[in-house]
């Protein structure tokens, strides 16, 4: 008779684990432990965890969006480096028509920020439903 | 600055300052509230009498060479225009004493303690301060008139008319400066160049009438504070920064300040102001708004590589994605009415 075959015991954590090892101390441990000024940045440096997470996991998803873009209003472009500046910089310059496929990137884009830096944010929620 | 040293200062100089006004022989419970970025806020008793120092806690000098000006005005200056506001009806602490940066307490004044609700998250949703929220939309709007109504010509030097070209070319200047970021920025830059309203007449506004800014008792309106971004131009900008997005606490169904309507702000801007100003120029100001949080979220960023500021600072710079949003937002908004 065989033995069932037993899955490995993990011993690797990964980035994503990382951060919510981090988090957990902020809460748990700093956050009880400091007051006024400490703990609201212990609040904070919370938060910021969260943005990094979601970052982590939404950042092939601009940068595939921004390449898109390059290619549609930069077709002068080198390097694949810095898309959202030099397209500042061409809309400053006003060789950039805000036209409505223009608009519908840029929406696109700020659905994907605002997920990443705060999906809470009020008016995110009426943005969605408008764009999407 | 501890607090003996600054609680003995004020002993040493209070008595002859106050002697006409207030009753009183030394300073008891000087005790630091929660500060805001630039300013120390104290809470003090003078005899009987309860009262708030602000003080700035470094020379403006050691600032002045970063990029944009996020500390507005001196104290002096922010003191002189209370004391102008407070011939108004608007209501603002008085001011007792000012001090300017050679004298040892540190540029600073000393202003009455106007009794009431600072912060909205109570006031905002609290059952207490029902009455006062049906009304503030309206107060807010006669304040707001009083204040433009003040005489430009009694303003200190610091405080200068204006126009919306200036004001574009140091914002498209701060852009460049930050390293040209954000495409969002830039359009809404661009948009608000494209759709600006004719210049209107220059007015003293307050610059940062917003929700965290104002002091709530049952009745209402009890207090306008933080006077320190003061300065000149078109009436509908105070109207439409009060309305901000990002100011209404995440009530977006309260446009003003996330507790009344449009309606009511107009109404009581007109009962005192004789003119009434219009909704489209109004959230215009809106976007502007928008953009204008945007560029300070861009420089708190900046002064956090500088070295100045905790992990919130840093953290705020983020932020801007908000103001971007909202600024592709309303622009729509704007386009589709």
């Amino acid at each position: 008779m065989s033995k069932e075959p037993q899955p490995p015991t993990r011993s690797d954590v990964t980035s994503a684990e990382l951060l919510g090892a981090v988090k957990g101390f902020l809460m748990e441990n700093v956050l009880p432990a400091v007051s006024g000024r400490d703990q609201f940045n212990a609040r904070v440096a919370a938060n910021v965890l969260g943005i990094i997470e979601r970052e982590q996991a939404l950042s092939p998803a601009l940068q595939a969006l921004d390449r898109e873009a390059a290619q549609k209003w930069l077709p002068d472009q080198v390097s694949a480096e810095d898309i959202p500046q030099q397209l500042a910089r061409a809309l400053a310059a006003r060789n950039i028509p805000a036209d409505p496929d223009f608009m519908a990137y840029l929406k696109a884009r700020q659905l994907l920020v605002t997920a990443i830096n705060n999906p809470r944010y009020a008016s995110r929620a009426v943005a969605e439903a408008r764009w999407r | 600055m501890t607090p003996e040293t600054l609680a003995q200062y004020l002993d040493d100089n209070l008595a002859a300052l106050l002697s006409g006004s207030l009753a009183g022989q030394a300073v008891s419970e000087l005790s630091r509230l929660s500060g805001g970025a630039n300013n120390e806020t104290w809470r003090l008793n003078w005899g009987d009498t309860p009262l708030i120092l602000r003080r700035r806690p470094f020379s403006a000098d050691s600032v002045a060479n970063l990029e944009g000006n996020i500390l507005g005005l001196s104290l002096v200056d922010e003191a002189g225009v209370i004391r102008l506001a407070s011939a108004t009806e608007v209501p603002v602490p008085a001011i007792h004493a000012v001090f300017d940066s050679d004298h040892p307490i540190g540029e600073a004044f000393l202003m009455g303690f106007i009794p009431g609700e600072s912060i909205p998250q109570r006031w905002l949703t609290d059952n207490a301060f029902e009455t006062a929220r049906v009304n503030l939309a309206y107060q807010c709007g006669e304040a707001l008139a009083g204040i433009h109504a003040i005489d430009c010509r009694q303003l200190p030097d610091s405080i200068r008319p204006t126009t919306l070209d200036n004001r574009f070319a140091a914002a498209q200047k701060r852009l460049h400066a930050f390293g040209d970021i954000s495409p969002v920025m830039q359009f809404g830059l661009n948009w608000l160049i494209d759709n600006a309203p004719d210049n209107a007449p220059c007015v003293l506004l307050h610059g940062d009438f917003r929700t965290g800014n104002l002091l709530i008792n049952e009745r209402g309106l009890a207090g306008v504070l933080d006077w320190e971004l003061t300065h000149q131009g078109p009436a509908e900008e105070d109207l439409g920064y009060l309305c901000a997005n990002v100011w209404r606490f995440g009530h977006l169904d309260k446009p003003v300040g996330g507790f009344g309507h449009y309606e009511d702000l107009i109404a009581g801007y007109a009962a005192v102001a004789g003119w009434t100003p219009e909704l489209r120029t109004i959230r215009y100001w809106e976007i502007f708004a928008a953009f204008s949080w945007g560029l300070v979220c861009q420089t708190m960023g900046a002064l956090w590589h500088s070295g100045n500021g905790d992990v919130e600072r840093a953290a705020v710079a983020r932020r801007r994605s908000e103001a971007e949003l909202d600024i592709l937002l309303l622009i729509e908004e704007w386009e589709d009415a």
